[in-house]
């Protein structure tokens, strides 16, 4: 995980993590399979994703298949599985209409040295508690309850 | 929050773990890296793309399923 983040900060990838492990920057500790993302979606970017990508995993070639035009165009989310097989990574340009890079407020934290641009506890809940899974929607407690966020 | 109470183990599963913020991430990969060698899971490799979040959705409970097949022990054959 640590390696990914920091092949993102140095190919200056313009992302912010959501998910668990948004959630575990910000004391809530949960497992989970996946890291989820979001990353401004322009071609420039999508590059520097790929670039990332292979660095952090020794040039692995199935990541020549994340596509520009798809995550800009018809396909906003992106599932890279990566050949360490010990997790996965859900990459977004956007969810439904309203949710992107730019709208998710986000702050950076830091680990080992790493700098990383973390969703705020607020745009976490607002993401979580609109979904369907029970997961997210318990997430989402967990975020009010910790940070006293109003509900919505 | 001393004391959490949950009805069902799989709520008390997915509830996230109150801890101070300042080391949260390295707990979580920790916390993480053990979940993925108490139950390791079966990925498929490369990349998939996904229309909607449902799709997406969809698609990692179907891989689950596989996962959890796959590591399930082969009862042998009755003799």
């Amino acid at each position: 995980m640590l390696r990914v983040l920091r092949a993102f900060e140095q190919e200056a990838l313009e992302y912010v993590l959501i998910g668990a492990a948004a959630m575990g920057f910000h004391g809530l500790v949960r497992a989970t399979e996946d890291l989820d993302i979001f990353i401004r979606a322009t071609p420039e970017n999508v590059e520097r994703l790929k670039r990332a990508f292979r660095a952090a995993y020794g040039g692995d070639p199935n990541v020549d298949e994340i596509s520009a035009v798809d995550l800009l165009g018809d396909y906003p989310a992106v599932r890279y599985y990566p050949p360490s097989g010990d997790l996965y990574f859900d990459v977004m340009t956007r969810l439904g209409e309203v949710a992107s890079y730019e709208t998710v407020a986000a702050e950076t934290k830091e680990v080992q040295g790493i700098r990383v641009s973390v969703a705020t506890p607020s745009a976490l809940y607002r993401l979580k508690k609109g979904t369907v899974r029970p997961l997210d929607r318990q997430d989402a407690e967990a975020l009010r309850r910790r940070f006293d966020l109003k509900e919505e | 929050m001393a004391v959490q109470r949950f009805r069902t183990i799989e709520e008390m599963a997915a509830a996230p773990v109150v801890v101070p913020p300042g080391d949260g991430f390295e707990r979580f990969a920790r916390h993480c890296a053990r979940y993925w060698a108490i139950a390791p899971r079966v990925y498929p490799r490369g990349v998939f793309r996904f229309r909607t979040l449902a799709e997406a959705q969809a698609a990692r409970e179907r891989v689950a399923d596989d996962s959890t097949a796959r590591s399930r022990p082969r009862r042998s054959p009755a003799s």
